[in-house]
């Protein structure tokens, strides 16, 4: 299937992409428009204005991607937290991290096409993912 | 970003306007609230304004989703400012925004150097949050961030006496 999203992609689109290919659709090919009025009538479209996969009731696209397709995995809630952090900013949430990712991300938009930033940063929302399943079976922070 | 600098050029602004339902009032104020956090220049009732660039065109763009969300209408623009007096005038009254809010931060920082060690370590958390919660809504630096930047500095070294003690105290309170 083909999803559409804003270019200039940035750590919410980053991480919606990820959790796509890894939960939703393996074979997910993605696109990268200016305008939402661009969008193909084959894509499904996500964290554009407007449409159903997107900022909702305070949450972060990240977040309403999990709420529609029912992940409830501890694990991805987790990473969801530190996304909206990264994104929005606005203290919903304690995650301290966020702020390096969104740095990190931000500096990544300004170096890479929209294509190499989802090259580059799905095996770090992998490592993220893995880091959190371990802290959340240990309960303590992973070694 | 700008590589021109002459003074006869004004930058792009995004805008946002917007009505709301007067009843309930919480999303009103939860919209309100939102938009000083963004230390957006309010050019009018329903009229807000802030630079150009991705970040602030994208929060004004969820933030009119989230009004029309909550049963109010909203629309984004894109425009420049007809005159560079005006804008600098615009630029001016943010930068006096900002100004108060350093002034007071640094008024804090001050105080809280008076304050016996664990009220300093508590007070400098919450300043370094408030200053870049600050920092990020300030789009014209005015010179009362330089002090605001000291102030904090100052009480940061004030309050972490040497690396080897820091250390010394957090190692005792996990073992």
């Amino acid at each position: 299937m083909r999803w559409a999203t804003r270019s200039g992609v940035h750590i919410d689109r980053a991480a919606s992409a990820w959790l796509i290919r890894r939960h939703i659709d393996p074979q997910a090919q993605f696109l990268f428009i200016t305008d939402p009025g661009d969008v193909p009538a084959d894509a499904n479209p996500f964290d554009m204005r407007g449409v159903d996969l997107g900022h909702h009731g305070g949450d972060c696209t990240f977040e309403t991607v999990l709420r529609r397709y029912h992940l409830d995995d501890p694990v991805l809630w987790k990473l969801a937290v530190i996304v909206h952090e990264a994104d929005l900013d606005d203290e919903r949430y304690d995650a301290p991290e966020a702020r390096g990712l969104d740095v990190a991300l931000r500096g990544l938009s300004m170096t890479c096409t929209d294509d190499e930033v989802l090259a580059l940063t799905g095996p770090l929302f992998d490592g993220l993912y893995e880091y959190h399943r371990r802290g959340l079976l240990l309960g303590r922070e992973p070694a | 970003m700008t590589t021109d600098n002459r003074a006869s050029v004004t930058q792009e602004w995004v805008l946002l306007s917007y009505r709301m339902p007067r009843e309930p009032s919480t999303p009103r104020i939860a919209v309100w609230r939102k938009l000083d956090r963004l230390g957006v220049a309010r050019l009018g009732d329903g009229l807000v304004a802030l630079p150009a660039d991705a970040r602030t065109r994208e929060q004004l763009e969820w933030l009119a989703d989230e009004i029309v969300e909550k049963g109010g209408s909203a629309m984004v623009w894109l425009g420049r400012p007809a005159s560079v007096r005006q804008e600098r005038d615009l630029a001016e009254t943010m930068a006096a925004a900002r100004t108060a809010e350093y002034a007071a931060m640094t008024a804090d920082a001050a105080a809280a150097a008076e304050e016996v060690p664990s009220m300093r370590a508590a007070a400098l958390r919450r300043l370094r949050g408030e200053l870049r919660r600050i920092t990020r809504r300030d789009y014209f630096p005015p010179p009362a961030r330089d002090a605001a930047e000291a102030a904090v500095a100052a009480l940061a070294s004030a309050t972490a006496p040497g690396p080897g003690m820091t250390s010394a105290m957090s190692q005792r309170t996990t073992a």
